[in-house]
């Protein structure tokens, strides 16, 4: 919100206190100054200045050459602008000062070869205002040379101010001005109300009926006869633009004035052009089609709340008066509209219609009902001094249920409690005073508070407390420098990811962090997806089921930057609708958190000193292998392969503990591939991290190492290529004697030499004993029945002899 | 005799020295002349027949061919030594080193893990909870009621009428309350949603920490002492600080903490919008509605919360210009980390 300090200082005394100060005070008291634009600061460069002599610029049709007087001197300018005339007072920008439009700081220069020493600048050069068609032509009663921060009156300072939802008193000045007056203990200064009615009572000539008191408390209306409707005086015009507004005629002018004075958004109809001139405050029964003053057809939903005539609808309530009853040039007779919503109910149509106002953004977080009044007559006021109307007698004012003032105990023990810091009593009241609070009755350590309706947001004690603490200044309460530590349980759920993690920086893997919002077609890679009712675009319409698409798609993208050896891990949650219902309760879906191993280029690059190796189904199944070995677990680990069967793999697997799936991975077809252009191969595994971290690791325990030697013996076979390696494997290892401690195949190939339908593989044995060092006859005897056992079982043949 | 013997050694010493061209040769060499019983060592032998009169002398140019030999055997062994550099010690020492390559966390992980020790050292424990939550945890537990302009604060990612995308850790306060009586004090850190416009500064996916302790004497005063603590262990020591009312629906009071900008040591520049300020979380005292909802007595306890984006953090910490270069895993990003 933008707040003027010249307005503000028309309720609060702020002499002697600093630009500086006042925007640090704001800032530390919650009214956020986040921007703030001193005009005596940027304007101080600017002079009046008049155009004395007019030619065309000899080389440029559009130019105008100019004389310009600046009180001491007379210079040469180049003029751009269609309307700048001979004899014309203007805004003289000299050499040397920064537009603030653009930034640009003048310099002297030539422009299509005539020198040019400074500037003619419009309105929204300067940002006084919105016309850029030409420059801003003065009243001829200004004097050459004067600064325009004195004889425009820039000399303000334009806060934006941050006001946060609770505070809707301060989305005005006065509101502004309260929190400054108890900052700086000073007083708070209402603006004077003179009124003077007609005789006539206002309810011969107008009359009000609520029809929906729940999101109509109040409604107040004043009638204001004969107006004249015409442009605002200067003082008024130059208070909107400041903030932001652009004046529109008197009469909406001075509700917009009013409005960001009090905080009371206000109406004005024009009361010929309503039917019976009878307002009606109901809600529409069905929806319905409505054009609001800014000429847009609305549509509205059954329920709003409206504001009518004896006839139609009139405006929507709290949000936008509708063009059929809006002040026109041949307005005469205004009927004023001060009411109160209800805040929820104003923020539902707001939303439904999409349609934010200054009006509807008060009224959804509370305009005080008890500012109706004063808002008003504030209002009817302005128009009979401006518009030259007649008040007419009376206020029409419906307020079925009056809503009073809240008590709030306050314990000042309490506040200390909370805070941790005793701020002295006097210094509590006085707070509590400046803010517009009564303090009804004082005993012992409790204050008996009245709470005015202007602050909703102060409902209980710790509320009190929170203003206590605000204007008296966080920075006063002190960092306490010292913690005591309680020694309940400490738990720490995410040292399971952080391991997961370590290792998967040990196997020389990337992290990578995706997006888990992803387009339909990537969603189902692991399951049913969960839709977003909202998405911000299509891209990001669905969650993820599987970590895939998202590495997939880092992958193709490092690869058009030149990156082709890619591994990667991602540790996130995925989502998997559980049935085709809405998601009305958490087992309706469910979130895993998922472990990605991805890997895809070569493992190995070429060196000087050793070839490459591309990465291919066993760097994955080992890499997965070896992480599983980093965790003990008491289950027995099992592999399932498929070679096909999963349409996004081209082969793979899952790896089982006991019954439990921990994941799946393997080959990436070829057809997911092509989705991400993505020409290489792609090995992936996942795993459910939520089903490892289930099963139940064994404490480790200390196994020591055998101390007799080894004795290391190789063979290899010739046997048929069907024959995998697990089930010869299986073999060995079952029939191989306890004394065989370890089998490792080290060669494996297929030749035509060998002959159609054979391979070669050869296995290193090592046996070891617990007791004593093996003699070689021993193993010799072993090794030799292993040899015969497996020539007879697969119809093997031993190499080398 | 033994004169003459020492001549003859002298010259044939010379003599074989000139064929010693391996270290293998110099072996030979040496165990020929001087090894223990080498023809020098023998000579020291013979010098036991040698008439008593004579013994000075012969002995003294025994000594003498000794220490000759000796010296020579030297240079011939540095000579050797020199020539015979064997093929390892040959090889090109300046060729590069064979790569070893240790993966790295994500920087936003680094920088959490960061945040999780700091708080771990003060007692905190480190919880967890669902991104997908329900409206419940997510607003209405944090005493957000429905169709209040603070859940505009939050533009939300919906699912159902019921459940969305948790705009913010703070669901998990409640959740831990729920599990666990006073004394609690934990941290909560994860992913959280916001459905704003994309760009340098925002994007709709970022991580949050969350911070929380209840107990019966918990006071703003600790708050500031904790948070203080964290951003000179996190930043820097000599960090100034202030505390600025703000308003969030489940703490009151509440607060956010800016700290001295460190890029332009608080004299003002574009990422500190000329402020000198930035602000690194939100805080406050941990509002009685919450508390009423997860059965607490407000009476009895009191607690603060705080929570901080990380994404904004790591911005600030290691100067990324843009927040979407932490989602786009450029490998030549993550290896800098």
């Amino acid at each position: 919100m933008k707040v003027s300090l010249n307005w503000l200082k028309e309720y609060v005394n702020l002499d002697g206190i600093s630009v500086d100060e006042i925007v640090d005070k704001l800032t530390m008291c919650g009214l956020e100054v986040e921007d703030y634009i001193n005009q005596q600061e940027i304007y101080k460069d600017f002079i009046i200045a008049s155009v004395t002599k007019k030619e065309k610029h000899p080389n440029a049709d559009k130019l105008s050459l100019c004389k310009v007087n600046t009180g001491n001197e007379e210079l040469q300018v180049v003029c751009g602008a269609p309307n700048v005339a001979e004899g014309q007072k203007i805004i003289f920008a000299p050499v040397g000062s920064t537009i603030p439009s653009n930034g640009m700081k003048l310099s002297k220069i030539k422009i299509r070869g005539v020198e040019s020493n400074g500037m003619i600048c419009s309105e929204a050069e300067l940002e006084i205002g919105s016309d850029a068609s030409g420059i801003k032509v003065l009243d001829n009663n200004l004097k050459e040379g004067t600064p325009i921060t004195e004889a425009l009156g820039l000399n303000d300072v334009i806060f934006e101010i941050a006001i946060t939802p609770n505070r809707s008193d301060a989305l005005s000045h006065i509101g502004i001005a309260r929190d400054l007056s108890a900052i700086f203990n000073r007083k708070l200064i209402y603006p004077e109300i003179k009124i003077v009615e007609s005789e006539t009572p206002v309810t011969d000539v107008a009359s009000v009926e609520i029809l929906d008191k729940e999101n109509c408390p109040r409604y107040i209306a004043r009638v204001i006869k004969d107006v004249k409707i015409k442009e605002s005086p200067e003082w008024l015009k130059d208070k909107l633009i400041k903030i932001g507004l652009r004046p529109i005629n008197n009469i909406v002018d001075i509700t917009n004035f009013v409005m960001n004075e009090t905080g009371q958004p206000l109406h004005a109809f024009d009361l010929d052009r309503l039917a019976g001139k009878k307002i009606i405050v109901k809600s529409t029964s069905s929806k319905m089609k409505f054009t609001t003053l800014d000429s847009k057809v609305r549509e509205l939903p059954a329920g709003t709340l409206m504001i009518c005539d004896a006839e139609r609808e009139v405006a929507i309530a709290g949000v936008m008066g509708g063009e059929n009853s809006e002040v026109t040039s041949q307005t005469k007779n205004i009927l004023l509209e001060s009411a109160h919503f209800n805040p929820s109910h104003i923020r539902k149509v707001a939303k439904a219609l999409g349609l934010s106002t200054d009006a509807s953004y008060r009224f959804e977080r509370i305009v005080d009902p008890n500012l109706t009044e004063f808002a008003a007559n504030r209002a009817a006021s302005l128009i009979a001094e401006i518009a030259g109307g007649k008040v007419i007698k009376g206020i029409i004012d419906v307020y079925p249920e009056k809503i009073n003032e809240r008590k709030v105990l306050l314990r000042l023990s309490r506040i200390k409690k909370i805070l941790g810091y005793e701020i002295p009593s006097d210094k509590i009241k006085n707070i509590l005073t400046k803010l517009g609070l009564k303090i009804i009755s004082t005993e012992d350590d409790k204050l008996n508070l009245s709470v005015p309706t202007f602050r909703p947001d102060l409902e209980r004690e710790i509320d009190i407390i929170e203003e206590v603490a605000r204007i008296y200044g966080y920075d006063q309460i002190p960092a306490v420098p010292k913690i005591t530590i309680t020694l309940e349980k400490k738990y720490d759920e995410s040292t399971f990811t952080n391991k997961v993690r370590e290792l998967s920086t040990s196997f020389g893997l990337y992290e990578i962090l995706n997006n888990p919002l992803v387009d339909e077609g990537a969603a189902g890679f692991g399951g049913n997806p969960v839709k977003l009712l909202n998405p911000q675009s299509v891209e990001m319409s669905f969650l993820r089921t599987s970590l895939v698409p998202g590495a997939l798609t880092v992958i193709a993208n490092n690869i058009n930057r030149g990156e082709k050896n890619l591994f990667f891990f991602e540790i996130g949650n995925v989502f998997i609708k559980l049935n085709e219902k809405d998601i009305k309760t958490f087992q309706d879906f469910k979130e895993e958190k998922h472990l990605l191993f991805i890997l895809t280029g070569k493992e190995k690059e070429k060196a000087w000193n050793s070839s490459e190796k591309e990465a291919d189904f066993f760097s994955l199944k080992g890499l997965v292998d070896s992480f599983i070995m980093k965790f003990p677990l008491d289950n027995v680990l099992n592999d399932s392969y498929y070679h096909n069967g999963n349409t996004n793999f081209a082969f793979c697997y899952t790896k089982n503990a006991d019954n439990i799936s921990l994941g799946m991975g393997g080959k990436l077809g070829k057809n997911v591939l092509k989705q991400y252009d993505i020409n290489q191969d792609v090995f992936c595994f996942e795993f459910n991290l939520d089903e490892f971290q289930k099963i139940k690791q064994k404490q480790s325990r200390y196994i020591s190492p055998i101390k007799y030697p080894k004795v290391v013996r190789d063979f290899a076979f010739v046997l048929n290529k069907n024959i995998t390696y697990e089930e010869l494997l299986k073999f060995i290892q079952n029939n191989g004697s306890y004394l065989l401690q370890n089998v490792k195949l080290f060669d494996l190939f297929e030749s035509e030499s060998l002959g159609k339908d054979l391979k070669s593989m050869a296995f290193t044995l090592e046996y070891q004993a617990e007791d004593r060092t093996l003699t070689e006859e021993e193993v010799e005897k072993e090794f030799l029945r292993l040899i015969n056992l497996i020539e007879k079982n697969f119809n093997a043949k031993l190499r080398g002899n | 005799m033994l004169t003459e013997k020492i001549k003859t050694i002298k010259t044939e010493f010379d003599k074989d020295s000139t064929a010693v061209k391996t270290p293998k040769d110099l072996e030979e060499f040496r165990i020929k002349y001087l090894s223990r019983n080498g023809r020098i060592a023998q000579l020291f032998e013979e010098l036991k027949n040698v008439p008593k009169e004579n013994k000075p002398s012969v002995g003294k140019d025994l000594n003498e061919l000794r220490n000759i030999l000796t010296e020579k055997f030297n240079n011939l062994k540095s000579d050797i030594e020199k020539a015979n550099i064997s093929d390892e010690q040959k090889i090109d020492l300046t060729l590069p080193g064979t790569e070893r390559i240790i993966g790295s966390k994500h920087i936003i992980i680094q920088t959490l893990d960061e945040i999780k020790s700091i708080f771990k050292g003060m007692g905190f424990s480190v919880f967890e909870g669902p991104e997908l939550e329900s409206d419940y945890y997510n607003f209405e537990a944090l005493n957000f009621p429905p169709d209040h302009p603070a859940r505009d604060m939050q533009d939300t990612f919906f699912i159902s009428e019921k459940f969305l995308l948790r705009t913010h850790t703070s669901p998990v306060q409640i959740r831990v309350m729920e599990r666990f009586q006073p004394p609690v004090r934990a941290i909560m850190p994860g992913v959280v949603y916001r459905n704003e416009a994309i760009n340098a500064r925002s994007y709709c996916v970022f991580h949050q920490v969350e911070g929380l302790y209840v107990d019966t004497d918990v006071t703003f005063a600790e708050l500031k002492g904790t948070l203080v603590s964290f951003a000179k262990q996190f930043y820097m020591d000599d960090l100034k600080y202030r505390f600025r009312p703000s308003f969030f629906p489940f703490t009151e009071p509440s607060a956010e903490m800016d700290i001295t900008c460190f890029i332009c040591k608080g004299e003002g520049c574009r990422i500190c919008k000329k402020t000198g300020w930035l602000e690194i979380l939100g805080c406050g005292m941990v509002d009685p509605n919450v508390f009423s909802y997860v059965n607490y007595d407000s009476e009895k306890y009191t607690g603060y919360a705080f929570g901080m984006g990380i994404e904004r953090i790591a911005l600030l910490k290691y100067g990324i210009d843009d927040i979407r270069k932490f989602y786009e895993n450029d490998l030549r990003f993550l290896k800098q980390f």
